[in-house]
């Protein structure tokens, strides 16, 4: 454990710069991004978070899981739980904001980690992969067993602790019409409203409120359940300006139709104290120049959280995998027996791979659940597990810079798809199911031709020109090239 | 006592089908090292194709032979096209590349077919049997999944025990060098295996269809208990594979009588994850070396 996080100082604060600047220069784009744009970034940012950990897990540590999907409720449930049910943080005593709640969605990954890691250690490949297999297909089941703590089937609408002020929902065509004390309604209480069957209620669903149906990561459960029946009709003109096929209402994602009848009654949002205070700075929100005074939009603030996660979490990678720990999990990776022989515990590697992933795993859930505010067995399927797999083996697995690539190919990949499948009468089944399609056969293809992935593939592309381009020059001017990625572990 | 026994009978036919999927995981394993994850999604598949041939030509058996058929093609290109190419340096690629059959098979089928639970026509009385003066929990059509079931089983050990074929695929799992070196084709052994193991899947899905529903997605729940069998049954033995899937579904019935069906998947995870833990090896399993 002593030396996850050892670096060289220097090291240390050249990374911290990076994604510092990478922050700040996302932030800055965002800022003049379409709130579809920053809804998108967000689930990236979020999808990268959950990726990281798949490259320590699979690229470095080789153990192939599906498993993050569900370590991800875990985080995803302890975060809405806590916030739900706990007013104040436990022994401190200080008011519960999002920041510790998320503290405890880290704390539920450890946790988490450790146990199905310590049980995967033992594990070699298959066996690693059908336990988390059926650990991610059975999480339905343990949400349905304890339906008063978890909200069975239906999940759990969670007051997510907007900074204070509250978000204004920004007006869009055909939205013209939304009172304007709806909307400071919204303002006043600082929580989300939910939508019911009553009249008010529709008006305030701004679109930005509902999931698309490729917002879940492409998962063909998902999309069959978003049945346009369930979607909410009894509004006066809020849901007329939009495609019933492409939005999927929190009701949807419990798979369930009694889901909209069941819901309300389960909001808690009378247990939770109106008055948490903003648990994001208010310095790090840009000027409100473009937005009426005292709200700003709530895709702003999502696409800030998520990217705050996915950096600190990145910055946390990067450490890892540079550092000694990446070493250790490499040589356990490449020959257990070597390195047991070095002075390396190859079951304490794999465990403590195993609890990293779950970590980041935990955070990209406590994030999915604000940028839901929503938490249920729906939002966690098998398929999300495999998207996490699908994005990281694309990219490339062992490179962090892959799984953001993965995580942008899995949020834009089912855009570029619509989009191109718009005028050209592909039917809807064949248009929802176009992405997993291609994921499948990417990632057949991927692992047969190119098992280094996107990063990989080029990277191993750069090392042969190089190579080339030195035979070509005299050899005294040659600089010794950097070893490959793939080399340094000995 | 009278519950336990009817919850006993009323699993021996999930059991019986839990077993035919765990049989064909064995197989798959036996043939190359490889737990075929896709299997279930390859099941799903042509058991579709069941259902089209069916509804075209009206017959329960025409359409078993036509996702028979299916299922051994399926099995042959899915192991020629995907896994062979795989590098054996890459001990997660194949694992991974069987995932990506799984996803394209389920996004394919949700193409062709839409993504609907679809009812597969049931052939046989599906009600309990009256017999005795009162009903029992098990039905003619258990009895024709436990008979298929046992047939396949005794079908295969014949293979396995009496025929050429069989002693070659016995040697190329034991040794696949070794048996190359004795005149044995190898890779075309391992293709056979493959589409044995297609032919087995693709009967436990017509045979699950008619008692649950059809859909790209509805199978899945089936691989876990499969999975958790053919694991318990030490992953390398048909009979290991054959007892412990009977014996998941009547602990599953049992679980299901007793409290609810939602706690089945959780109960296949703590026998897993039990089993895991003080068994890696399985039941029937033999134990090898573990280097560390």
């Amino acid at each position: 454990m002593s030396n996850l996080m050892r670096l060289p100082g220097a090291r240390l604060v050249a990374h911290a710069a990076f994604f510092l600047a990478i922050f700040l220069v996302l932030m800055w784009f965002m800022g003049g991004a379409d709130p579809l744009t920053m809804s998108n970034v967000a689930l990236a940012a979020m999808y990268a978070t959950a990726m990281f950990g798949m490259v320590i897990l699979v690229g470095l540590s080789g153990q192939v899981s599906l498993g993050n999907g569900a370590l991800m409720a875990v985080g995803a449930y302890t975060f809405a739980l806590v916030s739900m049910n706990w007013a104040t943080v436990p022994i401190i005593g200080v008011a519960m904001n999002g920041w510790w709640a998320m503290g405890f969605a880290l704390v539920g990954g450890i946790v988490f980690g450790l146990v199905i890691g310590g049980l995967g250690a033992r594990l070699k490949g298959p066996y690693l992969a059908g336990l988390t297999l059926g650990i991610a297909v059975g999480i339905p089941a343990i949400a349905n067993r304890f339906p008063d703590l978890f909200g069975g089937e239906t999940g759990l609408l969670l007051t997510v602790p907007y900074p204070e002020g509250g978000y204004l929902p920004e007006p869009e065509e055909g939205f013209e019409e939304i009172p304007v004390d709806e909307a400071t309604a919204g303002t006043e209480t600082g929580t989300e409203t939910l939508p019911t069957e009553g009249e008010g209620a529709d008006e305030t669903l701004a679109p930005e409120d509902l999931l698309t149906v490729e917002d879940l990561g492409g998962d063909a459960a998902a999309s069959d359940a978003a049945s346009p029946e369930v979607l909410p009709t009894e509004g006066e003109g809020a849901d007329e300006s939009l495609a019933p096929e492409d939005l999927l209402t929190v009701d949807d994602l419990a798979a369930d139709g009694s889901a909209i009848d069941a819901s309300p009654t389960d909001v808690p949002s009378a247990d939770v104290p109106v008055d948490v205070p903003a648990d994001i700075p208010v310095d790090t929100l840009p000027p409100s120049t473009d937005m009426n005074d005292p709200g700003f939009l709530i895709e702003y603030w999502q696409v800030s959280l998520a990217l705050i996660v996915a950096c600190f979490v990145g910055f946390v990678a990067l450490n890892l995998v540079r550092g000694r720990q990446g070493i250790v999990w490499r040589a356990v990776r490449d020959d257990p027996v070597a390195a047991a022989v070095s002075g390396i515990s190859p079951a304490w590697a794999k465990v403590s791979a195993f609890m990293i992933s779950s970590v980041f795993a935990a955070l990209a859930g406590g994030v999915f659940a604000q940028l839901l505010s929503y938490v249920g067995p729906g939002a966690f399927p098998l398929g999300l597990s495999l998207s996490l797999l699908v994005g990281v083996v694309l990219g490339g697995r062992s490179s962090l810079l892959g799984a953001v690539i993965g995580a942008l190919i899995i949020v834009w990949l089912p855009n570029v798809v619509r989009d191109l499948s718009d005028g050209r009468g592909w039917d809807e089944q064949v248009t929802n199911n176009m992405p997993n399609l291609l994921y499948g056969l990417l990632v057949v293809l991927v692992v047969l031709v190119a098992p280094g992935g996107i990063v990989g593939s080029i990277m191993a592309g750069v090392a042969k020109l190089r190579r080339t381009r030195r035979e070509v020059e005299p050899p005294a001017a040659a600089i010794p090239p950097a070893p490959a990625e793939g080399h340094t572990r000995r | 006592m009278t519950n336990f026994i009817e919850y006993l009978l009323g699993g021996l036919g999930s059991g019986a089908i839990i077993a035919l999927m765990a049989l064909a995981l064995v197989l798959t394993w036996r043939a190359t090292r490889v737990v075929n994850f896709a299997q279930i999604g390859q099941a799903m598949f042509t058991t579709f194709i069941a259902l089209t041939v069916q509804e075209i030509s009206g017959s329960w058996f025409v359409a078993l032979v036509a996702a028979i058929a299916a299922g051994a093609l399926l099995g042959v290109v899915v192991q020629y096209l995907v896994l062979r190419p795989v590098k054996r340096s890459d001990t997660s690629g194949a694992i991974i590349a069987t995932f990506g059959v799984l996803i394209a098979l389920q996004a394919a089928a949700g193409m062709i077919w839409g993504g609907e639970q679809e009812a597969y026509p049931q052939p046989f009385n599906t009600a309990g049997i009256s017999a005795f003066g009162r009903e029992w929990p098990i039905s003619v059509y258990d009895l024709v999944v436990i008979g298929v079931t046992i047939g396949l089983v005794v079908g295969l050990s014949l293979l396995f025990t009496r025929t050429n074929l069989g002693l070659s695929m016995r040697a190329t799992a034991f040794n696949p060098e070794v048996a190359r070196l004795s005149g044995i084709r190898v890779s075309r052994t391992l293709t056979i295996g493959w589409a044995i193991a297609g032919v087995v899947g693709a009967v436990a899905g017509v045979l699950v269809a008619p008692i649950s529903t059809l859909s790209p997605n509805s199978f899945d729940i089936l691989l876990v208990f499969a999975f958790t069998a053919a694991v318990i049954g030490g992953l390398d033995s048909l009979v290991g594979a054959v007892a412990l899937g009977v014996g998941t579904g009547l602990v599953i019935s049992l679980v299901t009588g007793y409290s609810d069906s939602s706690n089945a998947p959780v109960v296949a995870l703590v026998l897993l994850a039990l089993n895991l833990l003080l068994k890696p090896d399985g039941v029937f399993g033999h134990t090898s070396s573990r280097s560390v």
